[in-house]
């Protein structure tokens, strides 16, 4: 038997082509791996799956005792009824949730916990075989002049009054095949938001530095954190500069206004009345290549809603669609030719005992067949220009497209 | 019991919690109206939402039906439904207010606020009502400080009330006092 210390394991399991996934925590990471079980969800079987499968879980995994996965759009939208009609797909799954066994915690040091008595013996752990490959250009699924186009066409249907504000999708896509833990690593080096995560599993991978959390849920307690207003940073912004900048903009305060007002709907939907309430708002967050105007919004859950409530209440969040939220989606999704895939669906986990977290996937890479494909949005209100927001979504994106740089 | 009928909005939420500060609220979707519970509501509201009010023809029968036999509120599309439905034109406006806040004015036409009260508001609404506009029975009560666009309207022969703004935004200063008024009226 080959026993290695904590260090080299990890190591080691990083360079093979086990299943893995990557979430960020508060200090450090968690990676999840050895997973006994994962779970392809649908409409159908969902239910299934959030009131029998999980919480007949046996536990025995102290650290971590239920399912950490994706709900992808189409699901999202699956769940509230809401049809997509046909569009460019690449039959990428819906929504997959793995049951972990081993779970390290990255921190000043390593820890490992794992309910396999040899996980350690690494016998299958052996170094991949794969060719990894990749090119550093991209190419854009809209044009500038056909961003226009779209974006006229939603400013009209703004001034019908047929929604307030919509957020239309952009996609840079290449061909590639991705050694996906280290561009994780590459990407958290120099942007390691607090959603950041990374799903490896033998025939995809995402990478994503999501900012944007949708909800916690702990107990009967509830929170979301949307975020809507993004700042360009350069050597002469300041967080400082940035609160002033948002506070005076009148294009990002209505536009934050409105994510602020539907979030509170929405949450309102499955909390109990006179509980829902604003616990922050209008606040700035820094990130790398900007910052963001976020705003907390908690409330206390009612007895009777149950995670599946939660879950369509809430999904697909609300700030990266636009508002109101089911006429919206239907004008994106008559308008947008290509699926957006697992963009602005939710990566998250749910414990067997009812406590969940997802994040809202956006500032994310898919790598599947050898492609790779980077989905970015921003918001169309009457304020904003066509240059404006394209502009925007390219800042969104930059982060992710500089890693594929030497 | 109030019964509030969704238009799909992404803020009936907001308004039915603001609602339950006052009675039970029974919420459903403008084409899945459970009669029944219609008929035990002493209020029906006609919630916000996208779109004109020629676009939901059902709540437009709807509002005919309940006219005088129950007491109603209108919230933004609501408000423009109401007004639609009694000989008013509901068109688009020049500035367009989605997420905005406005300070607005109670007329002298109001009976139950006070003239010249002003109210902070948040509104979200593409297009407004066509003025000049008459009725026997409508009153436009109150009106936004700066473009003069009509906010309020009261009914008092037929208990009918209306906002355009939004009384359950989070940019609406009173919208609990606002909601009472309408209670008690």
């Amino acid at each position: 038997m080959i026993l290695l210390n904590n260090k080299e394991y990890l190591n080691r399991l990083f360079e093979s082509d086990k299943p893995l996934i990557i979430y960020k925590a508060s200090i450090g990471y968690d990676v999840y791996t050895d997973f006994s079980d994962s779970i392809n969800i649908t409409k159908s079987n969902i239910d299934k799956f959030i009131n029998k499968t999980l919480t007949s879980t046996k536990i025995r995994n102290k650290l971590f005792d239920g399912y950490i996965g994706f709900f992808g759009y189409e699901l999202c939208c699956d769940l509230i009824g809401v049809k997509i009609p046909k569009q460019k797909n690449n039959r990428f799954p819906k929504s997959i949730f793995y049951k972990p066994q081993t779970i390290i915690k990255i921190r000043k040091n390593i820890t490992i916990e794992s309910i396999l008595p040899n996980f350690k013996y690494v016998k299958d752990l052996i170094k991949t075989n794969k060719n990894f490959f990749y090119e550093n250009k991209f190419n854009v699924n809209l044009s500038f002049k056909q961003y226009s186009k779209l974006f006229k066409k939603f400013s009209l249907k703004i001034r019908q009054g047929k929604t307030y504000q919509i957020k239309l999708c952009q996609k840079y896509r290449n061909i590639s095949n991705l050694d996906s833990v280290k561009f994780f690593w590459r990407l958290m080096k120099v942007n390691s938001s607090p959603e950041s995560f990374l799903i490896k599993d033998k025939n995809y991978s995402i990478i994503s530095c999501s900012p944007e959390t949708l909800l916690e849920k702990n107990n009967n307690k509830i929170f979301t954190k949307p975020i809507a207003g993004t700042y360009k940073k350069t050597s002469k912004t300041s967080l400082n500069k940035a609160k002033i900048f948002f506070d005076k903009n009148e294009k990002e305060n209505k536009e934050h206004n409105m994510i602020v007002d539907m979030e509170r709907n929405d949450i309102s939907k499955i909390c109990k009345a006179g509980t829902v309430k604003i616990t922050k708002l209008k606040f700035v967050e820094e990130y790398k290549d900007l910052y963001h105007y976020v705003t907390k919004i908690t409330g206390i859950l009612k007895k009777s809603s149950t995670n599946l409530d939660i879950i369509k209440a809430m999904m697909p969040g609300g700030s990266v669609i636009g508002c109101p939220k089911i006429n919206t989606l239907n004008l994106l999704n008559s308008l947008e030719k290509d699926s957006r895939n697992i963009f602005t669906g939710s990566f998250g986990y749910i414990k067997s005992n009812g406590d969940m977290h997802f994040n809202i996937i956006i500032r994310a890479l898919v790598n599947y067949h050898d492609i790779c494909e980077i989905s970015v949005a921003s918001g169309i209100i009457l304020d904003s220009t066509a240059k404006k927001e394209y502009q925007e979504n390219y800042i969104k994106a930059k982060s992710l497209l500089d890693i594929f740089k030497k | 019991m109030i019964y509030l009928i969704d238009h799909q909005d992404s803020f009936t939420y907001n308004l039915a919690h603001l609602l339950e500060n006052f009675d039970d609220v029974f919420v459903s979707n403008y084409f899945d109206i459970n009669d029944n519970k219609l008929n035990q509501s002493s209020m029906v509201v006609f919630s916000p939402g996208p779109g004109e009010p020629k676009d939901y023809p059902k709540s437009n029968i709807l509002y005919k039906k309940l006219k005088g036999k129950k007491k109603l509120l209108g919230i933004c599309l609501g408000f423009q439904q109401i007004l639609y439905n009694e000989k008013g034109i509901i068109t688009q406006q020049r500035k367009i207010y989605h997420g905005f806040q406005s300070k607005i004015k109670v007329l002298k036409t109001s009976k139950l606020f006070k003239e010249n009260k002003c109210f902070t508001v948040g509104r979200y609404h593409s297009l407004k009502l066509n003025e000049p506009y008459y009725s026997k029975e409508i009153k436009i009560t109150m009106r936004c400080v700066n473009s003069k666009v009509a906010m309020a309207i009261e009914d008092h022969i037929n208990k009918i009330f209306g906002f355009q703004f939004h009384p359950d935004s989070f940019l609406t200063k009173n919208g609990k006092k606002l909601i009472q008024k309408i209670i008690s009226a």
